[in-house]
């Protein structure tokens, strides 16, 4: 198929990047030290830094990122999307372009996706429901496996596939997954990122266990990944987790914020299934941040890679790296 | 207005203060109104007074009872000795050195524990990694509470048959009255006994996530948070995938979970990773979550329900024989 995993390149720099960055959580004593100066850096430099986010604007951000969540799992899951009884909102509708059922061959693989979607879309509710009126309608989306759609320029960007060729999450149990590692890890750090800026105790409560949720799932895709990638190297897709790793961190800035499959240079018989600092604590990203990744863009934009016409809401605009 | 992380804490300090109201009209443990009353003592640090709680049908915390954030941390300082001394010795067959063990009460030892006998090389490299992420976040803690860290309390990990351990496996039916459940015997045993930690792991750093009011020590206890919940992933994964050779470990999980829901109280806040539909609807359940999609919570005074083994108020039972160390100590009256 046209869009096999072709990873030829070595991934030398990426250990030594790897430690690089222990080195430096080290010298600043503490992640989460650095997660909260990190956190400060990014708000100085957006543009809407005069007025900082509502608790609605932190929970209709992270209500954007479901969105693209629920829908990439639902198509790949069940061949449908959501219903559009629960994509109405505030600021501008869009549709999802591309997205469609994977055949899986692995039934675990096809139970996994129907759980993560069941989840996804579960998130999708409750955000809505916690927001009311005041919640965003779906913004455009691109989940398609065309040589210009998001998926592609992900895989192209990471080194997976060459110019003009195409990346499809729904071609095979292996896709899927490397589909889904796109996602989830930002998940995590998106949530983390974002949980000390919620107000109410109640929305960071609920933050939290949706953060759990979302490392649950990077786990099961993380963990199967790894299995698959022992068990079949020529497949090299722990060197494609470790290369998507690196095109995320190329995107959001100086600091190493990902790992991927490939086991620590300071743990090296271990499997690395949890991205952690030397801490043994994940890592965070600010909203700019993670809109570096799903713009698919390290500059300062409003619009682009999985979200064409950007995300809906009051925060709005990557980060300037 | 929001720009200074600090106006910003300040103003999550007031919002939490109304929040505890709430949480405390509907709790009823003295665990919880301890944990509330450590949100309402940081906040007073930083926003300089304390502040009576309302007129609400509620216990009122006295100042003897007001804890801080170092409480709550070293209440998970507690559960990371645990966590850390079982993967350490199951990964190495050796224990955390004592230099990471000591602190303010009674430093206790270790019983029991022992290297896990490997089949599967995979299992035995996740055992490295989660070990050493556990040492990882004892020596996080310890190094974030300074001179006011708790010392490791005495804990059981052994294997006979009057241990923890298998008392926990009896409790959820695992096995009979006598015998002994071996957690280093096997890769599924092993990954048993770590099934029965990690969701606790999880929901614990949940329900301790907001009653810290420091914005750096949330943030570290969120990232916690999510290490747990990669770990319990990864745990629930493999035993999902072994289960459909041996489904007798499908069984177990479903057991274990049961016998925690037992020990702590009413709610059900755990889930076995048993699929749920059938055919081609079948799904997996490896996250344990609510119909939102939601991780459950438990209270402090709930997780050690669980680690003690004893759904009533009791200080010390099950994986730590003479309790935990620090200020939070008591399990629920369930």
């Amino acid at each position: 198929m046209d869009d096999q995993m072709l990873v030829t390149h070595a991934f030398d720099a990426r250990a030594k990047r790897r430690e690089e960055r222990r080195d430096f959580f080290k010298m600043l004593g503490g992640a989460a030290a650095v997660g909260g100066a990190a956190f400060v850096m990014a708000q100085s430099g957006e543009a809407q830094a005069q007025s900082g986010p509502t608790d609605a604007d932190i929970l209709n951000f992270a209500l954007n990122l479901e969105y693209l969540e629920a829908q990439f799992y639902y198509f790949a899951a069940f061949g449908s999307g959501l219903p559009n009884s629960i994509l109405t909102g505030t600021g501008t509708q869009g549709a999802v372009t591309g997205g469609r059922q994977v055949s899986f061959s692995d039934t675990l693989v096809a139970q996994y996706a129907r759980e993560i979607a069941a989840d996804e879309r579960a998130h999708v509710e409750f955000l809505r429901t916690a927001l009311g009126s005041a919640a965003v309608a779906q913004p455009a989306i691109d989940i398609s496996a065309s040589a210009n759609g998001a998926f592609s320029s992900a895989a192209r960007a990471a080194g997976l596939i060459g110019a003009g060729a195409s990346f499809d999450p729904y071609a095979s149990d292996e896709n899927f997954l490397l589909g889904a590692f796109i996602f989830e890890d930002v998940g995590v750090t998106a949530y983390k990122g974002a949980a000390p800026l919620l107000s109410s105790k109640t929305f960071l409560e609920a933050a939290a266990g949706i953060l759990a949720v979302e490392a649950y799932h990077a786990a099961i895709v993380r963990t199967t990944l790894y299995a698959k990638g022992i068990a079949t190297p020529s497949a090299q897709l722990i060197q494609a987790t470790d290369a998507i790793s690196n095109a995320r961190d190329s995107l959001d800035g100086t600091t190493d914020l990902d790992q991927g499959l490939t086991p620590l240079s300071s743990n090296p018989n271990a499997s690395n299934i949890a991205p952690l600092d030397a801490n043994g604590i994940a890592y965070s990203r600010s909203a700019g941040q993670t809109l570096n990744i799903v713009y698919l863009n390290n500059a300062q934009v409003n619009g682009g890679g999985f979200f064409p016409n950007g995300v809906n809401g009051n925060i709005r605009a990557s980060a300037a790296n | 207005m929001h720009n200074d992380p600090i106006l910003q804490v300040l103003e999550a300090c007031d919002q939490r203060r109304n929040a505890r109201r709430e949480f405390m009209r509907f709790a009823g443990g003295a665990a919880v109104a301890t944990a509330g009353a450590s949100v309402l003592a940081a906040c007073s640090d930083s926003g300089g007074g304390f502040i009576t709680p309302g007129p609400t049908p509620t216990p009122t915390p006295t100042a003897t009872t007001a804890l801080t954030d170092a409480d709550v941390l070293n209440f998970a300082l507690n559960l990371e000795y645990l966590e850390a001394q079982f993967y350490s010795f199951a990964a190495t067959g050796a224990g955390l050195p004592n230099s990471s063990l000591t602190g303010t009460g009674t430093q206790g030892a270790v019983t029991g524990g022992r290297k896990v006998t490997f089949t599967d090389p995979l299992v035995e490299r996740y055992a490295r990694e989660i070990a050493a992420d556990e040492i990882a976040h004892v020596n996080f803690l310890r190094t974030a509470l300074g001179s006011s860290a708790v010392a490791q309390p005495a804990i059981d990990i052994g294997v006979t048959s009057t241990s923890a351990f298998s008392n926990a496996a009896r409790a959820a039916g695992l096995i009979g009255a006598g015998a002994a459940f071996d957690v280093y015997a096997t890769d599924e045993n092993f990954l048993l006994g770590a099934f029965i930690f990690e969701d606790v792991g999880v929901t614990a750093y949940k329900g301790a996530v907001g009653f810290v009011s420091n914005k750096t020590f949330l943030e570290a206890a969120a990232g916690i948070h999510a290490a747990e919940a990669y770990h319990a992933g990864l745990v629930r994964t493999v035993l999902y995938r072994k289960g459909v050779a041996t489904p007798s470990l499908i069984d177990a999980t479903e057991a274990i979970s049961t016998a925690r829901d037992s020990l702590d109280g009413s709610s059900d806040l755990d889930q076995g990773i048993r699929a749920t539909g059938s055919g081609n609807a079948t799904a997996s359940n490896i996250v344990p979550t609510d119909g939102s999609g939601i991780a459950f919570s438990r209270t402090p005074g709930q997780v050690l329900n669980i680690v003690y083994l004893d759904r009533t108020a009791k200080t010390a039972g099950g994986f730590f024989p003479n309790g935990v160390n620090g200020t939070i100590r008591s399990s629920a009256s369930n």
